[in-house]
């Protein structure tokens, strides 16, 4: 490729008839009127596009800051109908909002208690694939049918592939009744 | 630096040539009215930017497109401000599109060699109107839904044709899930390509057979 002479926009920077410097002019700190045109477009272009692209960024981010619309505490039922020493299987509904869609979720959850007073929660979705374990009140122990997997009555291990023990949940009792929050 | 950057990849790319044949070509002495083409081009990225922005949460769907239309302007945080922009921008390009086109009748400046600028510039007129159209049934309230009823009443009336026509506007006899899909496709896909393809060759034409200069008296 052939080299061309003067400036590498390949165009003139100076203006050909009015830019003749004046006798006593600065000509180091002229500014030519292409390049404050230039400079102005580009600098109105980036106003703008910082006006869409900024608010852009939240727009998009926006899910991502939302607390999962998830009720927090979730009501489980009376407290006094658990017994103690063994595990009773509570239900709840859990709505979950995500954006424009509410969907509904059934939760169920084993709580027992040893003085009717501390609750524990365990959530009966086996933690290796996701079955169902059920309580078996001969062996004190729940049992998940799709793997032999056996937890003891805190949810730990206690026989079969489960990588860890049954997830618990947070438990208060306000005015009777059982409240359940995930950790 | 930037310079030296610039050289590099001009001596790889030649976009110095490129880019003055774009920005810095000759023109003839002009005045405001000339740059409406240049708007209308603005508005039209401006739309691109904020309707790709709402695909991201709109929902073609009869069930769920209003509620996800009220999640966008309500809760997203600036969602008001990227669809308040696709709103007024739509009413924009219209308003730009007619005006850059009464300039080129004023001036003659579709007479030759710019005559097939001038038929791009009316297909790209009647994708403006089109892209409007469709548009306006995505929100799916109750002006959406009248709007499309009388719009395709007016596409009914066309010789011979009208009732085909209608019906396959509307994907049926009546508005339903399936108007609202095709209206939503061809307004994200088969119109923008259209679209692009065609400012494309507005634009080379435009920078290939120059702009016309304004009309002196008795011309």
């Amino acid at each position: 490729m052939v080299e061309e002479k003067g400036h590498p926009n390949g165009i003139d920077e100076q203006p050909a008839t009015d830019a003749k410097p004046k006798a006593g002019e600065d000509l180091d700190h002229r500014v030519s009127r292409r390049k404050l045109l230039v400079t102005g477009v580009g600098v109105m272009s980036g106003a703008i596009a910082a006006t869409v692209g900024v608010p852009a960024i939240f727009y998009v981010a926006g899910p991502a800051q939302e607390q999962g619309g998830e009720q927090d505490w979730i009501r489980l039922g009376t407290a006094s109908s658990i017994e103690t020493g063994t595990q009773t299987l509570m239900k709840a509904t859990v709505e979950r909002r995500a954006g424009y869609l509410t969907t509904t979720e059934e939760l169920s959850v084993f709580v027992s208690t040893e003085n009717g007073a501390d609750f524990v929660a365990l959530s009966n979705i086996c933690t290796h694939l996701g079955c169902r374990v059920r309580w078996v009140d001969d062996q004190n122990a729940f049992f998940c049918p799709c793997h032999n997997a056996v937890f003891g009555p805190d949810g730990t291990v206690l026989e079969g592939p489960p990588p860890r023990p049954l997830d618990r949940f947070e438990t208060k009792v306000e005015d009777g009744q059982i409240f359940i929050r995930r950790t | 630096m930037a310079t030296r950057f610039g050289d590099w990849l001009n001596e790889r790319s030649g976009w110095r040539a490129a880019y003055t044949m774009v920005f810095l070509r000759k023109i003839p002495k002009i005045n405001w009215a000339y740059t409406l083409g240049s708007a209308t081009l603005f508005a039209m990225i401006i739309q691109i930017v904020t309707g790709i922005l709402l695909t991201l949460y709109y929902v073609p769907d009869p069930q769920l497109a209003y509620a996800s239309v009220g999640y966008i302007t309500n809760e997203l945080p600036f969602g008001w401000l990227i669809r308040g922009l696709h709103h007024w921008g739509a009413s924009a390009m219209v308003l730009l599109v007619v005006l850059h086109m009464v300039r080129v009748i004023i001036y003659g400046a579709y007479k030759y060699p710019r005559e097939f600028t001038w038929i791009t510039g009316v297909a790209l007129l009647l994708l403006t109107f089109s892209f409007g159209f469709t548009g306006y049934l995505l929100p799916w309230d109750q002006r959406a839904y009248w709007a499309t009823v009388v719009g395709t009443q007016i596409g009914e009336v066309t010789p011979v044709v009208g009732d085909t026509l209608r019906a396959v506007m509307l994907g049926g006899e009546e508005i339903s899930g399936l108007t609202l899909s095709r209206f939503y496709g061809a307004h994200v896909w088969v119109l923008p390509s259209v679209l692009l393809l065609l400012v494309g060759i507005h634009i080379y034409l435009v920078i290939r057979n120059g702009i016309t200069s304004v009309p002196k008296r008795g011309e």
